[in-house]
């Protein structure tokens, strides 16, 4: 787990180094985002893949999906609230 | 985007569960695994072109802290009110929004306590992650760009961090990232702690 933490960490602060310190192409700047949304999308497909791929997984979806997902509802929801409330206190509201 | 993203998903389960052949999964995880170190340099990227987020997040200071805490804290709350919903006793309710979208992890700390508790815990921090994935960019867009980091939980660290990062600022990316990593570090912590209430 820290392993993981300290490599996502490590390949962030590369990036940044690079962004910071490097002239990139502008053009390069440019395609940034698309490759970045490309990728996104790719990653999320194989996430997908896996999922579905999980016998168990989507077992148990299909009986305990339900409250499953009432559970995940109430527990985004009031994350989300709580971090308003946050916001709104000290960060001075809406970004 | 969330358009996008919720066709990239299901296309993905479709063809995981009908089209592809089984012994993909062996190279799914290095493939996520490359992906994600790919997307995560990006978002270095990013961050380094913009050099005033540094400053900014000094000025904000220790009340950075505030923003897991308070993920933390709804994601307990929340799955304890639903718990009273769906009759669970506080602390098995509790201990499932303690997992914060780590699904693996949270199941595999229940599974000694419970295997149906564990199985519940895992399907529903999937879902966690699938909706977290799915209404971020919303959430950015609606309600506030810290609010968005919320429904991501431990994620906010790895696989959510790409959709928090086009949907909001460089700022709140590296916030995102901290909090992720606090969250990350809660769940092993707070899980076996709240089922032991």
């Amino acid at each position: 787990m820290t392993t993981r933490l300290l490599m996502y960490l490590a390949i962030i602060i590369l990036g940044g180094l690079i962004g910071a310190n490097i002239k990139l192409k502008e053009n390069f700047i440019k395609r940034l985002g698309s490759l970045q949304t490309a990728c996104l999308l790719f990653l999320l497909f194989v996430m997908g893949i896996k999922i579905g791929m999980d016998d168990k997984v989507i077992n148990s979806f299909l009986s305990i999906g339900l409250n499953a997902t009432v559970i995940s509802i109430f527990t985004i929801g009031f994350s989300i609230i709580f971090t308003f409330i946050v916001n709104k206190l000290f960060f001075g509201g809406k970004q | 985007m969330t358009f996008r993203i919720i066709i990239a998903v299901i296309l993905g389960i479709i063809s995981g569960y009908f089209v592809l052949p089984k012994d993909i999964l062996n190279y799914a995880d290095y493939i996520i695994d490359l992906g994600l170190i790919l997307l995560l340099f990006f978002v270095g990227i990013d961050i380094g072109l913009n050099k005033s987020v540094f400053s900014r997040i000094k000025a904000k200071g220790i009340k950075i802290l505030l923003v897991p805490i308070a993920i933390i804290a709804g994601s307990i709350l929340g799955s304890a009110i639903a718990g009273v919903i769906l009759k669970l006793p506080f602390n098995e309710a509790g201990a499932i929004g303690a997992g914060l979208g780590w699904y693996s992890l949270s199941s595999i700390l229940i599974a000694s306590y419970s295997s149906e508790l564990s199985a519940l815990a895992f399907i529903s921090n999937v879902i966690r992650e699938l909706i977290a994935i799915m209404i971020i960019p919303i959430i950015a867009n609606k309600i506030g760009f810290i609010e968005a980091i919320a429904p991501a939980g431990a994620t906010a660290m790895d696989t959510s961090l790409p959709i928090i990062s086009k949907s909001t600022d460089s700022e709140i990316t590296l916030i995102a990232f901290i909090t992720g990593a606090i969250c990350t570090f809660a769940v092993p912590i707070l899980v076996p702690f709240i089922l032991n209430l």
